[in-house]
Formats: C-alpha cells, sequence, structure tokens
C-alpha cells in the first residue's frame, strides 16, 4: 500500500518537474529567437508565420475566386467538335489527355512569359498588354483573355488592395509597393482608354503577373498557380462538357502527372522573353477561332 | 569567330541583300538601290502590267524574285534581305523556286544553335504602298533547324485610303512526304510582325523613332530537344513526335495577313468566307431532305481556316490542311475567284499558287 502511494508520488513529481522544463524550454527558445525588443505577444507561434505569403496564394489559386474563368473552355470544346466521332481506338479521355497536353503547352510558351515579364518589369506592363493584344490571333481568345484580366484588376481594387496595397497588414517591400503602384497605374489608363483600339486592354497573363508581384507570391509560385489554375479550368470544363467525372477530373489535377508537366513547361520557358513567345500548338488556334462556328455552345470560348 | 576586317562594313555581308523601290515622276517605278551576296540572288522584273486598280495612286507593280542558290537554305545560311517602299510604289515578291528548301543540320556534338539556317525580311512601307507576298511555303527536311523573321514596318501617320497595304503569306509543310518525312525536323520558328512607325522609309539605326506592335504572329516548331538540359523525358511522349503531335492532324499549316485599302475587299471576301461556313455540329431537322452539308464537296471542306479581323483592321487567316497541294488550290481557288490581286498586281502575283 504505502510503497503504491510512494510510486504515485514520484510520477507526480516527475510529470511536475517535465512539465516546468518545458515551459522553461518554450521560454528560453522564445527569448533566443525573437529580436530583443520588448515582446509582450502573448502567442507562442513563431515569428515568421505573419505575414504569410501562402494567405495570398491561396486566394489566388481559390476556384471560387470571381474572374469568371468557369465561362471558357479554352478550346477544349471546339477541340471535342473537330474531333467527333473520335476512331474507336481513342477514348475520350484519352483524346482529352492530348488536349490537356497541349493547353499546356501552348500556355507555357504564349502566356507564361508574359506572366513572368510582368511581375519581373511591373513598369512595362502597358507595352506588355499591347504586345499580348498584338499576338493575340483571334476575337475569341481575345475576349477571353480581356474579360478575365479585367476581372483581376476588378478584384484587386476591390477586394485585395484594401489589405496588400496599405500596408496595414505588414510591412510592404518595395516590389509589392511597384506591383500594386503598376495596377493602379494601368488601371487608371484602361478607364482612359476605353475605346481606343490600340490602347490598353487589360491581357489577364501580365495583370496576373504584377498582382502576384503585388499580394508578395514568389515568382515561382506566380508561375506555377497560373499553369495549375489553367488546368483547373480545362478540366473543369471538361466535366461539364460530360467528358469525364468530377473524381475523375481531381484525379488528373492532382496527378504526379499533370504536377510533372507543369513543372517541365515552367522549367521550359522561365527565361523565354516576351519577344520569342508563340504558337506551338498551330492548330489550337484553328480550333479556338472556329469556335465561333460551333452550332451549339456551353462556353465563350 | 573570325576577327572583324574594318574595312568589310561597306560591303554587304553574305547572304544579304537590299531593295529601294521609288516612283520617278510622272509615276515610273525605279529600283534606285538592288544589292545581294551570295547565296542570295535577287532578280527583278517590271513586266509593264497596269492595274485596273479602284485606285488612282495605283503605280505599276514591280517583280522581286528571291532566289538562293540550290533552291535551299543550308545549315548556317543567314538570308537578310530588306526591302523599302517609297510611297505610292508596289512590290510583287514571289519564289520562283518552289518551296524553300531547309537542309538537314549535322546532329555532331560539337556543333552549336548557329548552325541553323535564318531569314530575315525586314520590309518598310511607305504611304499608299503595297507588297503582295505570297511565296511558297517552307519544306523544313528531316533534322533541319531554321528560324524566319519578317517585320514590316507601315507609316503610322497615314490615315484611311492612304496607309500602307500588304498581304504576307507565310506557310510551313511537314518536309518531303515522298522520303516520308512527317514534321521529323528540329526546329521551325516563325515570326510575322506588324510595326507602325512614323517614319518608315527612315532607317531606324536611331532608337528614337516611336514604334508600335500592332500584330505579332509567332509559330514555333521545337521538339525541345535542343537548347534545354537532357532530362529524363516521359517514355510516353518521345520527343521525336513531339512536333507531329503538336500539328496534327494537318500536313501544312500558315497564315495570310492582310492589311491596309488595297486588300480591304480580300480582306472581307476572307471574313464573310469564313463567317458563312457551315455550323459544326449542326443538324438536318428537317426529315425529308438527305443531309445536305455532307453531299455538296466544296473546297473550304478540305482545309481548316479561321479569318478574323484583329487590330487595326488587319485581317488573319490562319489555316490548316493536310498535304501541301490541297491548302495551295484552296488559296488559289480563293484568290483568284475574289479576283482583286489579280487585278491590282496581275496574275503572275499569283505564280505560286
Amino acid at each position: 500500500m504505502t510503497t503504491e502511494s510512494h510510486v504515485k508520488d514520484l510520477e507526480e513529481e516527475i510529470s511536475d518537474l517535465e512539465s516546468r522544463l518545458e515551459n522553461a524550454r518554450t521560454r528560453l527558445a522564445r527569448v533566443s529567437a525573437s529580436p530583443p525588443i520588448s515582446d509582450t505577444s502573448t502567442s507562442p507561434l513563431p515569428v515568421e508565420v505573419f505575414p504569410s505569403p501562402s494567405h495570398a496564394l491561396l486566394l489566388l489559386s481559390d476556384s471560387a475566386l470571381p474572374l469568371g474563368s468557369f465561362a471558357y473552355s479554352s478550346g477544349l470544346e471546339s477541340y471535342i467538335a473537330h474531333n467527333k466521332p473520335l476512331p474507336r481506338s481513342i477514348t475520350p479521355v484519352a483524346s482529352f489527355h492530348r488536349f490537356l497536353r497541349l493547353s499546356l503547352a501552348s500556355m507555357g510558351r504564349l502566356s507564361l512569359p508574359y506572366v513572368l515579364a510582368g511581375y519581373r518589369k511591373p513598369q512595362d506592363l502597358e507595352t506588355l498588354d499591347n504586345d499580348l493584344d498584338a499576338s493575340t490571333p483571334c476575337p475569341v481568345a481575345q475576349r477571353a483573355s480581356i474579360a478575365q484580366g479585367r476581372a483581376l484588376i476588378g478584384v484587386w481594387e476591390r477586394a485585395f488592395k484594401g489589405t496588400y496595397a496599405s500596408g496595414s497588414a505588414h510591412f510592404l517591400k518595395a516590389s509589392e509597393q511597384e506591383g500594386s503602384r503598376a495596377v493602379e497605374e494601368f488601371s487608371e489608363a484602361l478607364k482612359g482608354s476605353m475605346d481606343d483600339e490600340l490602347g490598353p486592354k487589360g491581357h489577364f497573363a501580365p495583370l496576373w503577373g504584377v498582382v502576384c508581384l503585388a499580394m508578395g507570391v514568389d515568382a515561382l509560385q506566380t508561375a506555377y498557380v497560373f499553369m495549375l489554375n489553367h488546368a483547373k479550368a480545362v478540366l473543369s470544363a471538361a466535366v461539364r462538357a460530360s467528358v469525364m467525372g468530377p473524381y475523375q477530373a481531381q484525379n488528373i489535377l492532382a496527378s504526379k502527372n499533370l504536377q510533372n508537366m507543369i513543372a517541365e513547361r515552367v522549367e521550359l520557358d522561365w527565361n523565354t522573353a516576351v519577344e520569342d513567345a508563340g504558337q506551338v500548338v498551330p492548330p489550337l488556334d484553328l480550333w479556338v477561332g472556329r469556335h465561333e462556328l460551333l452550332y451549339s455552345r456551353i462556353f465563350n470560348s | 569567330m573570325p576577327i572583324k576586317s574594318p574595312f568589310e562594313s561597306s560591303i554587304a555581308k553574305a547572304g544579304a541583300g537590299k531593295v529601294v523601290l521609288s516612283l520617278l515622276p510622272p509615276a515610273i517605278p525605279s529600283l534606285s538601290t538592288l544589292t545581294y551576296k551570295y547565296p542570295l540572288k535577287l532578280l527583278t522584273r517590271s513586266p509593264g502590267f497596269v492595274p485596273q486598280s479602284a485606285f488612282t495612286s495605283a503605280s505599276q507593280p514591280v517583280h522581286l524574285y528571291l532566289l538562293t542558290y540550290g533552291g535551299g537554305l543550308l545549315p548556317g545560311d543567314q538570308i537578310d534581305v530588306s526591302i523599302s517602299l517609297e510611297p505610292q510604289t508596289r512590290l510583287v515578291v514571289t519564289t520562283p523556286q518552289g518551296s524553300t528548301k531547309i537542309f538537314k543540320t549535322e546532329t555532331s556534338p560539337g556543333r552549336t544553335l548557329s548552325d541553323q539556317s535564318r531569314q530575315v525580311l525586314d520590309v518598310r512601307i511607305g504611304k499608299e504602298a503595297a507588297l503582295c507576298y505570297l511565296p511558297d511555303p517552307s519544306a523544313p527536311f528531316r533534322d533541319s533547324r531554321y528560324e524566319q523573321i519578317q517585320t514590316f514596318t507601315i507609316d503610322s501617320t497615314a490615315k484611311g485610303s492612304a496607309r500602307s497595304s500588304l498581304c504576307v503569306l507565310d506557310w510551313v509543310t511537314q518536309g518531303r512526304i515522298s522520303r516520308g518525312e512527317n514534321w521529323d525536323f528540329q526546329v521551325w520558328k516563325g515570326k510575322n510582325e506588324i510595326w507602325m512607325a512614323d517614319e518608315p522609309t527612315v532607317s531606324n539605326n536611331t532608337q528614337k523613332l516611336k514604334r508600335k506592335l500592332i500584330l505579332r504572329d509567332a509559330l514555333i516548331l521545337n521538339d525541345e530537344t535542343v537548347g534545354s538540359h537532357a532530362e529524363p523525358r516521359d517514355p510516353t511522349n518521345p520527343p521525336k513526335s513531339l512536333i507531329r503531335e503538336r500539328t496534327s492532324p494537318h500536313g501544312v499549316i500558315g497564315t495570310l495577313i492582310l492589311y491596309g485599302p488595297v486588300f480591304e475587299s480580300l480582306s472581307s471576301f476572307f471574313v464573310d468566307r469564313f463567317t458563312s461556313l457551315p455550323r459544326i455540329g449542326a443538324r438536318n431537322w428537317s426529315s425529308s431532305a438527305p443531309a445536305a452539308s455532307e453531299s455538296t464537296p466544296h473546297y473550304d471542306s478540305k482545309v481548316t481556316f479561321t479569318a478574323a479581323q484583329v487590330r487595326a483592321g488587319c485581317v488573319l487567316v490562319k489555316f490548316g490542311a493536310e498535304d501541301f497541294e490541297t491548302a495551295k488550290d484552296w488559296l488559289g481557288a480563293v484568290l483568284r475567284e475574289e479576283g482583286s490581286i489579280a487585278r491590282e498586281f496581275g496574275e503572275e502575283a499569283l505564280l505560286c499558287l
């Protein structure tokens, strides 16, 4: 009986000592990790959590971001119509895989250079916008790009600017200030020249780069999320065009194959100058351009 | 690279050519400059064709033939042609040797990217001047590498019917079908740009000129084996078939760019033709008549094309067809049916079609 209570006492003492040791270690870690300013914060979280760049990333990769991307199939609908009926040896899903591969390759060489140029040189936004407009071969693709680009400006002005341009949440880096200033100036120029045929248009790709810069997302993630969002939009269109079910679409989206494909495109076109951007999949221009000829359509592109 | 001779600058570089077309009073077209150097050869001819033109300012067109020794480009060949069309002149450019053959690049390890062949064409078009450039397609052979940059600069001060006009065809085939070639080259890059500048006939040695890009049409067919460091590839996607997969189902790919008052009627002809194409996936709901759209053979059905007005009144026609002959027949038939090129420049302008 006595030995039993003795054991219990000892156990209590050990757990007490352990908790005190733990407590002391935490305090030591906090004192040595944080700079010697009077830290009255009660938060035990590591300092580097705030401001979290991944918060902006999560916002930008959200499919609920109101850009209207769901209205565009980037040529998928037209591709399906042009390849109908499929030969018996090719399943609709296999045919879709080809489209996704082509679409990502085309996006990588055609639009990604503009995303990265916008990110690296936000002051050139207006020139980039003009050059991308000059490189867009058909009104269908132009409408899709402009609608999403202007929607992105809208989201920035109405939703993100308050937090990401004011500096109230965190200290703004010079690059972030430069990014938000570039969007601001561009938006003004856009409002001032709505009916100028050769004026600013608001194409999506360079604006994406600049908005990501303003929100403190790093360049690689900017490029990766741009490509991933494109893949998501195409897959979402595939589900609605009844090429596949939603689980299969998520399966493709999660697949290592898709991840590798995006990574490969980003790596390949990381240093491609906008002057060297171009179409690598010529039939894609034909499919997108001929979307207007479809008898019935559920998408805008 | 050998050391450059300080005396070299006055002599034209290999493959370089320069053409200036001016108009002597009252309206006599004359080539004030015509120089070229091996392997390039430029020939001109004034057929004395009087345009049955809707434009009072229309002058007689001069023909320029772009030739290369051997009818093609060897690895490392660099063609650099600069053409200047002074106001109110008209130039027809064709390639009388048939398709521009792009010969194979040896892939021994010591060789570099500079072994690719390259053609640069820089054309400045003055007010009321017109260029009609309808060449044969480029035919890249197996393992070849080629890059082509064509820049057209138009006068931004001209408005309305005084604008410059241009018609440019750029097309590429899968190679020699007789040899079983089917998009087996390594690189084929083609870029066409239209720039608007204040003073297009003045050479742009000063960067002060205000230039604005109006149109850029760039096509990059690359098997992605050159330039990128070798990395393990997706085994289901071997590099040899990459260009083929990206161009399938076409054996020829092309673009026709139209701009300016002289080609206005042709532009709207193409756009109307495109918009009045039968709808894809349309069904004939009347049970009595058979499927009408499929029973009438029409050459539009053999060619997949789009035509759209892009910026500043430019019309871009893009097409793909199963083979060169189909595309050639289609394009030739459409241009002859509309007829304005034959009227403005003469039937010879359609030599390659």
